[in-house]
């Protein structure tokens, strides 16, 4: 019955699928609306929000570049483009980028190759993955300042245990080394369900061929990840170009970068031109990364849900050596996470790291009285951006891979352009264009909200479609077929399979709004602030022992919140791998 | 396939639905916490823990709850500049008042001439009212002890003892792109120079390798100093006492060539929403009644007003000090041109 009406009513969804916007009469269009209603009316809301809150800030971000005084002018972007200094934070970032890119993937690499590989007992991958995760779920600045502590002029480890003295933390190196340690875990995140993907017959052919464990390494498993590698470090790339935080405390003044430079310009120069045709010039490249990540990488791989497992050969593709070196590693660099973290929770309860580690509870009762609007603050916020960045994600996700409209494919780019972008762009874009008439939001939690929800709602729009394209239409028929009505199969089959989009979206929403600054930074105000800006101020004013307390705050109630998730994706047996992958791959 | 539409369908309109209505829930600005009406809001540029007291002690006294948040004088500047036809708050409160002369030419500030403000030496007022000087801050050398001793130094004396090369890489002071300290620091090396924009320059371009960072707010590098991160660095009075009364063993020292001293200001905004009740703040904070409760919150600012007295501890740091004020207007109005010259010959060359 369902089957016939559906044919009948809507267009079918294979045709959907494969046909094109183009080529569709306006006349079809009106008939089409006529007839479905609902879907029109969503495409339209959609269509208008994206509009208010993508389209329109980026416009006004490039009209305050471009045009002056009603005239067209390149002057503003000349002044940046010929400014040596500007242009080489513009390189620096580049430089930055590559370097955090190359170092985090083969540090993700090491990782995901050692759990996928190394035969690792439960309970050591699981505390593998829990220290790996802390950086992704913790406030901008936490390794930052655990870097000055540790590596600064009077640092514990370069000065109370090598005794060097006068090391300048500030510059290039302690950028780079915190940024990798910050962000390798997304390409550990990117990596490991492909390496885990690869069809250990092959390996294991290889080897029974005569090629040995490096052989094999090089010739089958290193270029089936080509891919993966390849997108896993134009994430890092991505992520270490729009990185403010960190730069703003390590990178000192030696090694300007393009993030921290236009923050400088806005929040010091009051120079918002000067602002926004300096994320101007940071657009270029943080665009073709994207294009690239989407349009190359993305096609060269495709990991599918389907019915049918091979059957795997059990079989050894480390030798015995490899894997305590490879262990040995993962455990060297897990230590450094979870060193950094031990400081900062030690440097929550002593009166004054370096100074006095007298115990105290003092800056734990300073945030709950003192930060406590900035705490109520972020929670309104992130709990108000989560459900809706949520709905955001499936409804756009089901639109997009389930339905044929105009614009589709428009529709689908232009709802991940404030996520591809640098927070720093974003931010300026909505301060913009949000201040004046004829959409004043400034000083509203709503310009925060918004901002979270079309910046980070992405997530759970790309886990939606890919999730959706995995439905193999056999699974379906199968159920249907042994005789499951179609409720029974909608709730056994295709809700366990949407869910786990819905719950990564609203993850992700969630995380991001209790740990995002670059954007953000340029929102906030009098009646709504943020635990992360909190920070800042907290940092920039020297008090250490509240910025540590805000910080272990966030990590705890994220590390809450992700176990939460966990669980209620157990509850759905979905598959939890895809789903938590995606929550924090973003 | 088809399963989905019967009931995913359902669930995406309502949740379009659901979204419109909450964005529209948003969007005027009541989803801002509604304040009783005797509430001000206020930008200050004085860090949370003097800013903090003060306003619970004006609350005290008036009934009135004072709303605010922190900002780095250029920040805090720059967003009432771009605030100006959607003003968020009603009152600027501390920083230097060459910030305040700066925002002057943006018509940025109501003029405002509270009870005090006869009793005042010109140099802590603005002749028509624009602001008005709430304390006085003089810059002080403050150097690291420990640091001192080992490399053989005396505290420094002169703008020259800073060139020394025992202090390559190890000083820390403010970037004049955000902080108005650091914009003190440079019109004061200016004035020791006679105003000599290259001769001024020249110094700062010496200094620069010595200077290991330049922080974002004022008080940035004291706690480095104090740590001996740093091992001597150039900040408010007020900032340097305080490092030193957190128990870190640091010495306060003056040039002798003389250093600059700033007022800190109180401005009224334009438009904005409680002016009664914003006017009752300035006329409180200019007066004893703010200015005489420094001591007991251990605030070492010199107080504006001739009516309150200095505290003993203050005036014998400053007793041998020689200090001269920096000229508002001269500061206001070569501000903008001399931090971006700053920006291009010293901290990026």
């Amino acid at each position: 019955m369902g089957t016939n009406r559906s044919a009948i009513t809507r267009p079918s969804t294979s045709s959907g699928r494969t046909g094109s916007a183009r080529g569709i009469s306006p006349a079809a269009i009106a008939a089409r609306i006529r007839r479905d209603p609902a879907v029109a009316s969503a495409v339209l809301s959609l269509w208008l929000l994206l509009a208010l809150f993508v389209i329109y800030p980026l416009a006004m971000l490039l009209a305050r570049v471009l045009v002056d005084q009603g005239t067209f002018t390149t002057a503003g972007l000349a002044a940046v483009v010929t400014d040596r200094h500007q242009m080489r934070a513009f390189w620096n970032s580049l430089l930055l980028g590559s370097l955090v890119g190359i170092v985090g993937t083969f540090l993700g690499f090491l990782f995901a190759f050692t759990a996928a590989r190394g035969r690792l007992p439960r309970w050591l991958l699981t505390a593998i993955d829990t220290a790996v995760l802390l950086p992704l779920v913790s406030p901008p600045f936490t390794t930052a300042i655990a870097m000055i502590f540790s590596f600064g002029p009077r640092g514990l480890i370069t000065y109370e245990l090598l005794g060097i003295k006068g090391y300048t933390v500030y510059g290039l190196d302690s950028t780079l080394f915190s940024e990798a340690v910050t962000y390798f875990p997304i390409a550990y995140l990117t990596l490991r369900p492909i390496l885990a993907a690869i069809d250990s017959n092959i390996e294991g052919m290889a080897l029974s061929l005569g090629a040995s464990r490096w052989r094999v390494f090089r010739t089958v498993t290193l270029p089936l990840t080509i891919p993966g590698l390849a997108n896993a470090f134009l994430l890092l790339f991505a992520a270490s170009l729009a990185d403010f935080a960190t730069p703003l405390i390590l990178a000192g003044n030696s090694f300007p970068v393009l993030p921290t430079q236009a923050f400088l310009q806005i929040t010091g120069l009051f120079d918002l031109r000067g602002g926004a045709a300096l994320s101007f010039v940071l657009l270029v490249p943080a665009l073709i990364v994207f294009l690239l990540q989407r349009y190359w990488v993305s096609r060269r791989y495709y990991v599918t849900v389907t019915g049918k497992g091979a059957g795997q050969t059990p079989f050894v593709s480390v030798s015995p050596g490899a894997r305590n070196a490879l262990l040995l590693a993962c455990a060297l660099i897990t230590l450094v996470i979870v060193y950094f973290y031990a400081l900062l929770l030690y440097a929550s309860v002593v009166v004054a790291l370096g100074a006095n580690h007298a115990f105290t509870l003092q800056h734990y009762r300073v945030i709950f009285t003192d930060g406590l609007k900035a705490i109520r603050d972020t929670l309104i916020i992130a709990g108000i951006a989560m459900p809706l960045g949520g709905l955001y994600g499936i409804l756009l996700g089901y639109l997009v891979a389930k339905k044929s409209f105009v614009g589709r494919r428009s529709m689908e780019l232009v709802s991940m352009i404030n996520y591809a972008l640098p927070g720093t762009i974003v931010g300026i874009a909505y301060l913009i264009a949000f201040n004046d008439r004829p959409f004043v939001l400034t000083g509203t939690a709503l310009i925060i909200v918004a901002c979270y929800i079309f910046r980070y709602g992405p997530t759970g729009i790309r886990a939606t479609v890919a999730l959706l394209q995995q439905i193999d239409r056999s699974l379906e028929e199968a159920s249907q077929g042994l005789g499951a009505g179609s409720g029974t199969t909608f709730r056994r089959i295709t809700l366990p399979l949407v869910l786990p989009a819905f719950f990564a979206g609203l993850g992700v929403v969630f995380i991001r709004s209790m740990t995002a600054i670059s954007a953000t930074i340029f929102l906030v105000s009098i009646s709504w602030t943020l635990i992360t800006v909190k920070i800042l101020e907290n940092i920039t004013e020297l008090s250490l022992g509240p910025a540590a307390a805000f910080s272990v705050l966030v990590v705890a109630i994220v590390f809450v919140v992700i176990a939460i998730i966990g669980r209620l994706l157990k509850l759905f047996r979905a598959p939890g791998a895809v789903a938590m992958t995606s929550v924090f791959g973003g | 396939m088809i399963v989905i539409h019967c009931f995913v369908q359902p669930i995406a309109r309502a949740a379009a639905f659901a979204m419109l209505l909450a964005l529209a829930l948003c969007l005027p600005p009541g989803v801002a916490p509604a304040f009783a009406a005797d509430t001000i809001n206020a930008y200050s540029i004085w860090p949370e823990n003097w800013a903090r007291p003060m306003f619970e002690e004006f609350e005290k006294a008036t009934g009135i709850k004072v709303n605010f948040v922190r900002f780095s004088s250029g920040e805090a500047l720059a967003r009432v500049m771009a605030e100006k036809n959607n003003p968020q708050v009603d009152v600027l409160f501390g920083g230097p008042v060459e910030t305040f002369a700066a925002g002057i030419s943006e018509g940025v500030f109501e003029p405002y001439k509270p009870p005090s403000f006869a009793k005042l030496p010109a140099r802590f007022r603005h002749p028509d009212g624009q602001w008005i000087a709430i304390a006085d801050d003089p810059l002080v050398f403050m150097s690291n002890d420990k640091f001192l001793k080992e490399h053989n130094l005396k505290a420094p004396a002169s703008w020259n003892d800073l060139l020394a090369p025992a202090y390559k890489n190890m000083l820390q002071m403010a970037d004049a792109r955000t902080s108005g300290t650091a914009v003190t620091r440079i019109f004061s090396v200016l004035e020791v120079n006679g105003r000599d924009e290259n001769k001024a320059f020249d110094y700062m371009k010496k200094l620069r390798p010595n200077v290991q960072l330049y922080t974002k707010s004022g008080g940035g590098g004291t706690l480095p100093v104090g740590l001996g991160q740093a091992g001597a660095g150039i900040f408010f009075i007020v900032d340097a006492l305080d490092t030193k009364a957190k128990g870190y063993e640091v010495t306060i020292s003056f040039p002798k060539e003389g250093i600059g001293t700033a007022a800190e200001g109180i401005a009224l905004i334009k438009g904005a929403k409680n002016p009664a009740l914003g006017k009752k703040l300035i006329d409180w904070a200019s007066s004893p009644a703010m200015q005489g409760q420094f001591a007991k919150y251990k605030i070492n600012f010199v107080p504006a007003h001739p009516d309150v007295a200095l505290d003993p501890v203050l005036a014998g740091v400053l007793k041998d000090a020689k200090l001269f004020p920096i000229d508002a207007d001269y500061a206001g109005a070569n501000r903008k041109r001399i931090v971006e010259r700053w920006v291009a010959e010293v901290l990026n060359p």
